[in-house]
């Protein structure tokens, strides 16, 4: 009986073994999906590179043109399997940061700028992309200044598709019924505000359950009073978050929330339900960055939607800075085991990303140049409208999440989203991010 | 016992592959994330080492731990006041109806449903009335203006608007199990029972209940382990917000992991869980060990 007993601990103790072998052999073998075709190929070897992107709705116009490419390129590289995995943005962060942590990422994938990318560059989880840029003079087909939000050391870590600003869209039929002019201050806001809610028409739509289409809002009334670079200022620690401009910028948050100037239940909306609250023409205006216009000109609204520059704050402020949107960026990973087909592969994605935009109607926005005649091409007004507004932008300051650590950008994120249902002392808001940082910043 | 002589060695042999694969899929992922809650890490760089500073953090410091733990404690106790009703609907359905597999497949219905289609569809229902939602548009028509407010965006009532919809989903799968509990009951000690003149209710209380206790310690362990672990209804429906209100542990532990990019803090939390959910467990059986001892 004894002598059983100790057989099958010796057999529980052998299969515990054999489970950890088999554990930690596998984590060495996890990029073999992509290298299972391998031996197929007789002159030239199969290679599949998966293409990580965060276009996932078929319909839409942005994922129609990665498709495009993405189906040139392997038509011209027949030897190449772009495998594509869309996802919307959330899930693509998090499935990201996911695969960073179990060193399985995807060959070719989204990031987004700045203070968001940096914990992947750091890990050195990223390729730098300083020689494709200078293949062919793809580098010198960016605006400029826009590539500075993915470099790193004097290297580029990810190549922007899109370079945004900040804007009001409005409904222009909803503003003639209501005789609302377009406001040029936000005391005018405000007041709008209180004229359509006296009419029954919902003033502005935000998707805050998404709690960062609220901080950009808000991050916007802060550019007007605090002025370009507040956040670096405080990062640098010359500023703090006590700074009475911050604590008005809440104030007049809160301002127009009592105003009711955004949507009962906002909280609860996400991105796309609010901005299909606009695009049904159910609201008068909608602050989102200029990438939403194509979504306009897809909708039934189309055609009555015209844009505005957030208005000035107690009279401070320049109507031409604008929150900008430096976006998202392709990035290849630094373990890639095709890392230069998936050079080969970006830098064709890129070089023809601003052709192919433009011809499916979408090159607003584009951070590269876009050769060709918009108006003449069939845009719409808005787009022209866009464009015009982007002639004059003279700088501004980009989103709270690009430019601060993960975690102090979640106590922002919440603080915010907070004012939307309770009223607190403004000083406590600001309090809450200043304690946040200065743990976070030791 | 004696039935089969069954050496301990083949015993060991065919319990091998179910204990290697809970080891795999339990055990090492609990003690990993144990380890990692003992680090400074942001998932992707370097780790580092603060010992239980983690926890210390999470028990005094963390003003939206407590709060969650709280409410997750609390959807778990009315998870659990809602079998006794199931049970009562599963005792009615038995007793009244002659054909109630219709009816109980019926009320099975939304558990088969994906959390988010139901999340979706509670969203639309919870909606302000200006939007069409239905809840609201229903109080407006019995001329209840004064109770309709907007469910899921007001930090007083959403989390509770939550807790109804999981209520509402998971009604049907306890009623299920109570009715199998009941219909295994053997027929022939309600019909002596009859012929003692045990009927109607006072059979159920002197035969349904007691004999029907181990199903409903099982629905009542099942119901308790679930709600400690809510979270996808939550995240469909509010994602914690607005502002932590309706944050319970596990969304919390995902939005530290994940967003706020706190690994080691997030694992913290994730340990706090484990054992939460373990003692829930030990309690529960302890306490109805006690019922049951006390009913023979």
């Amino acid at each position: 009986m004894k002598h059983a007993k100790r057989k099958s601990a010796l057999l529980l103790m052998c299969s515990l073994l054999f489970v950890l072998t088999a554990c930690s052999g596998n984590n060495g073998n996890a990029e073999q999906p992509t290298t299972a075709v391998k031996e197929g190929g007789d002159s030239k070897k199969q290679i599949t590179l998966t293409f990580q992107n965060h276009y996932p709705d078929a319909t839409d116009v942005q994922h129609k043109v990665m498709r495009q490419i993405t189906d040139d390129y392997m038509a011209a590289n027949p030897n190449i399997k772009i495998e594509v995995d869309s996802l919307n943005i959330d899930q693509q962060k998090i499935k990201l940061k996911t695969q960073a942590a179990s060193n399985d990422m995807p060959d070719i994938t989204v990031v987004n700028a700045a203070a968001q990318m940096a914990p992947f560059v750091e890990g050195g989880k990223l390729a730098p992309l300083n020689d494709i840029l200078d293949r062919d003079g793809l580098g010198a087909s960016f605006h400029s200044g826009i590539l500075d939000y993915y470099t790193f050391d004097d290297k580029v870590y990810a190549l922007p598709d899109g370079n945004n600003i900040a804007v009001i869209y409005y409904n222009k039929e909803l503003f003639e019924q209501a005789g609302v002019a377009i406001p040029t201050t936000f005391d005018d806001l405000i007041k709008a505000a209180e004229t359509f809610n006296g009419k029954q028409i919902i003033p502005m739509v935000v998707g805050e359950k998404e709690t960062w289409t609220g901080s950009y809002f808000f991050m916007n009334i802060l550019l007007r009073l605090a002025g370009p670079g507040y956040l670096s200022d405080v990062q640098a620690k010359t500023k703090d978050f006590m700074d009475p401009a911050f604590v008005q910028s809440v104030v007049k948050f809160r301002e127009f929330i009592e105003a009711k100037g955004f949507q009962e239940g906002a909280t609860s909306y996400d991105y796309d339900s609010a901005e299909s609250l606009f695009t049904s023409g159910k609201a008068a205006m909608y602050f989102m960055g200029t990438w939403a216009t194509g979504a306009m000109d897809d909708a039934e609204i189309k055609g009555k939607v015209g844009v505005f520059p957030f208005p000035t704050v107690d009279g401070k402020g320049d109507l031409d800075e604008y929150m900008l949107g430096p976006g998202t960026g392709f990035a290849l990973s630094a373990n890639s085991e095709h890392l230069e087909e998936a050079k080969d592969f970006l830098h064709y994605f890129m070089t023809n990303y601003p052709k192919v935009s433009f011809e499916f109607k979408n090159a607003v926005g584009v951070a590269q140049v876009v050769q060709g005649d918009f108006a003449q091409a069939g845009y719409s007004q808005l787009a022209i409208d866009v464009l015009d507004i982007f002639k004059k932008v003279k700088g501004g300051d980009i989103a709270f999440d690009n430019t601060m650590d993960p975690s102090t950008t979640q106590t922002h994120l919440n603080s915010i989203q907070n004012l939307f249902v309770s009223s607190i002392p403004p000083e406590d808001t600001a309090r809450e991010h200043q304690n946040a940082f200065a743990a976070n910043n030791q | 016992m004696h039935a089969a002589k069954i050496s301990k060695l083949t015993l060991s042999v065919f319990v091998l592959p179910c204990l290697i694969l809970y080891v795999v899929l339990v055990f090492v992922p609990i003690s990993v994330a144990a380890y990692y809650s003992l680090f400074q890490w942001n998932g992707i760089g370097e780790k580092l080492f603060v010992g239980l500073s983690n926890y210390s953090t999470m028990l005094a410091h963390d003003p939206v731990f407590w709060p969650s733990v709280w409410r997750t404690i609390m959807f778990a106790f009315f998870s659990m006041a809602e079998i006794p009703i199931a049970l009562l609907i599963a005792v009615l359905l038995t007793r009244y109806v002659r054909k109630p597999n219709f009816l109980v497949s019926s009320y099975f219905l939304p558990v088969i449903l994906s959390v988010v289609v139901i999340g979706q569809l509670w969203k639309s229902i919870y909606n302000p009335a200006s939007l069409g939602g239905l809840l609201n548009n229903a109080l407006d028509f019995v001329g209840l203006e004064s109770w309709t407010r907007t469910w899921l965006a007001d930090p007083e009532v959403s989390i509770f608007a939550l807790f109804f919809v999981s209520l509402w989903q998971y009604l049907g799968y306890h009623i299920l199990i109570q009715f199998t509990g009941i219909q295994n009951i053997s027929q022939e000690v309600y019909e002596a029972a009859k012929i003692d003149g045990a009927d109607g209710w006072k059979a159920d209380r002197y035969i349904t209940f007691p004999l029907v206790v181990p199903v409903f310690k099982i629905s009542m362990v099942l119901a308790v382990i679930g709600s400690l672990k809510v979270f996808d209804m939550v995240m469909v429906m509010t994602a914690g917000g607005p502002a932590h209100a309706t944050e319970v542990i596990s969304t919390h532990m995902y939005n530290k992991t994940f967003a706020a990019l706190e690994y080691g803090y997030g694992s913290a939390i994730s340990i706090f869980l484990v054992i939460e959910c373990l003692l829930a467990t030990v309690l529960l059986n302890k306490l109805f060990k006690s019922s049951e001892d006390s009913m023979q």
